[in-house]
C-alpha cells in the first residue's frame, strides 16, 4: 500500500478532498495521513499531491507485517512475555535485566 | 465623499447612483481600492475591518453574522483577550520557515543508476557465455575476452556509481526526516492559531453582541434578514468609508439611512 502523511493545512485539505472524490483508492484514512492502494491510481493521486504540496508530503510504500517471517522469535517471546509481566510499572530494561530476553538497546541497533 | 462616474463628480455624504448602471460589488470594490478597472472612482477615508462584511448590502446577500461581529468590534478598538497568545503563535510560525528538501534529483539517480547496473549485469553475462562457447568450440576467444573485460569494467563503474547514489538518498533521506518534524511542529502551531482565530472571533462579536441585537430591533427601514441584520452590523461598527446599498424599496430615505448607520452611503 501507498503511505501517505501531510504536514500543511494546505495539503491535509487536499488529501481530504482526494479521498473523498476517490474512495474506491483509499485503503484507510488518519487525521492526515492516509493508505491508498498500490495501484496505477493510487500512485497518481499520491503523486497528483506530493507536485502540488512538495515537501509537505511524505510518501511511503508499506508492506504487509509478518513476524514470523520478519521478527527473531527472541524478540517475539520477549514483547509476549514483556506483556504477561507481574507489575505494570515495570519498565522493559528493568523487566530484561537477569533474562534471556534482548535488551533495548541491542534491539535498537539490530535492523529487521 | 468624493464620486466620480463617467465624467460627472459628486461631492457629499449620500450619493445617489440609481440613474447608473453600476453593479454594487464594484462600487463596494472601487471604496476599497480594490478594482482598479471600475467604472466608478470614489475619493473616501480608508474603509476599517468592517467593510468587507457590510460595506455592500443588497437583498439576497450571503454573508455570516459571527465573523462579520468580530469585525465590528475589531473596528471599535476591541482587542481579543487570545491577542497575545496569537501574536505568540505567529512569531513562532515565522521562526520556523524550513529549507524545502526535494529528493526527487537523488530518488531519479537511484533509480537511473540501478538500472544501468542492472543492463551491464546482463550484458557481462551474456559475454561470459560466449567466452565459454568460444573455447569449448576451439575458437578464437580473444575479441570476446576484451569485450568481457571492458564490459566487466563498466559494470564496476556502473556499481560505485549506484552505491553512491543510494547513500545520497540515505544521506537526503536523514535530512528530510529532521524537515519533517519542523513541518510537523509548524502544522500544530497553524492548527493552534485557527483555533486561537476561532476563539476570538467568538469573543469579539460577544463584545458587540448586544449593541447589534439593539440596533436590528430600532432598523429605521424594513428589511429582509440578511439586509437588516447587516445594517445593524454597519450602525454598530466603525466604517469610516462608505457603506453601498443596493436596490431594496425600503431604501428610499437615503438620508436617514445613512445617519442611523453613522456612515456615508452610496445607492445604487
Amino acid at each position: 500500500m501507498l503511505l501517505v502523511v501531510t504536514y500543511s493545512r494546505a495539503a491535509r485539505q487536499t488529501l481530504r478532498n482526494v479521498c473523498n472524490r476517490h474512495d474506491e483508492a483509499v485503503v484507510q484514512r488518519f487525521g492526515r495521513a492516509a493508505l491508498l492502494d498500490a495501484t496505477e491510481l493510487g500512485a497518481f493521486l499520491a503523486l497528483r499531491l506530493r507536485e502540488k504540496h512538495a515537501g509537505d508530503v511524505q510518501l511511503e510504500r508499506t508492506t504487509t507485517f509478518n513476524e514470523f517471517e520478519e521478527v527473531p522469535e527472541s524478540v517475539r517471546d520477549a514483547a509476549a512475555a514483556y506483556e504477561e509481566r507481574d507489575h505494570a510499572s515495570t519498565p522493559y530494561a528493568k523487566f530484561a535485566v537477569g533474562t534471556d530476553h534482548p535488551d533495548a538497546d541491542a534491539m535498537r541497533d539490530a535492523e529487521l | 465623499m468624493r464620486v466620480r462616474v463617467a465624467d460627472e463628480t459628486r461631492t457629499g455624504n449620500v450619493i445617489d447612483l440609481r440613474s447608473y448602471d453600476l453593479e454594487i460589488t464594484a462600487v463596494a470594490e472601487a471604496i476599497r481600492d480594490e478594482n482598479t478597472d471600475s467604472p466608478v472612482a470614489i475619493d473616501c477615508p480608508p474603509p476599517g475591518p468592517a467593510h468587507a462584511h457590510v460595506g455592500a448590502i443588497r437583498a439576497g446577500m450571503a454573508w455570516s453574522l459571527r465573523p462579520a461581529l468580530a469585525a465590528a468590534a475589531r473596528s471599535r478598538g476591541h482587542a481579543p483577550p487570545q491577542a497575545d497568545a496569537l501574536a505568540e503563535v505567529r512569531d513562532l510560525l515565522d521562526d520556523l520557515d524550513a529549507p524545502a528538501i526535494d529528493l526527487r534529483d537523488a530518488r531519479r539517480r537511484v533509480a537511473e543508476t540501478t538500472d544501468a547496473a542492472e543492463e551491464l549485469r546482463e550484458e557481462v553475462a551474456t559475454l561470459r557465455g560466449r567466452v565459454r562457447a568460444l573455447r569449448e568450440a576451439d575458437a578464437d576467444p580473444t575479441d570476446a575476452e576484451a569485450d568481457l573485460a571492458e564490459t566487466t569494467r563498466l559494470l564496476s563503474e556502473a556499481e560505485t556509481e549506484r552505491i553512491a547514489a543510494e547513500q545520497t538518498l540515505a544521506r537526503a533521506r536523514e535530512q528530510a526526516r529532521a524537515d519533517r518534524e519542523r513541518r510537523r511542529e509548524r502544522l500544530r502551531l497553524e492548527d493552534r492559531a485557527a483555533n486561537l482565530r476561532r476563539s476570538a472571533r467568538k469573543s469579539l462579536a460577544d463584545d458587540v453582541r448586544e449593541a447589534f441585537e439593539e440596533a436590528r430591533e430600532k432598523l429605521p427601514v424594513d428589511a429582509e434578514p440578511p439586509v437588516s441584520a447587516a445594517l445593524a452590523v454597519a450602525r454598530v461598527a466603525a466604517l469610516d468609508a462608505p457603506v453601498v446599498v443596493g436596490t431594496v424599496e425600503s431604501f428610499d430615505r437615503v438620508d436617514a439611512l445613512a445617519e442611523w448607520v453613522d456612515a456615508p452611503v452610496v445607492r445604487v
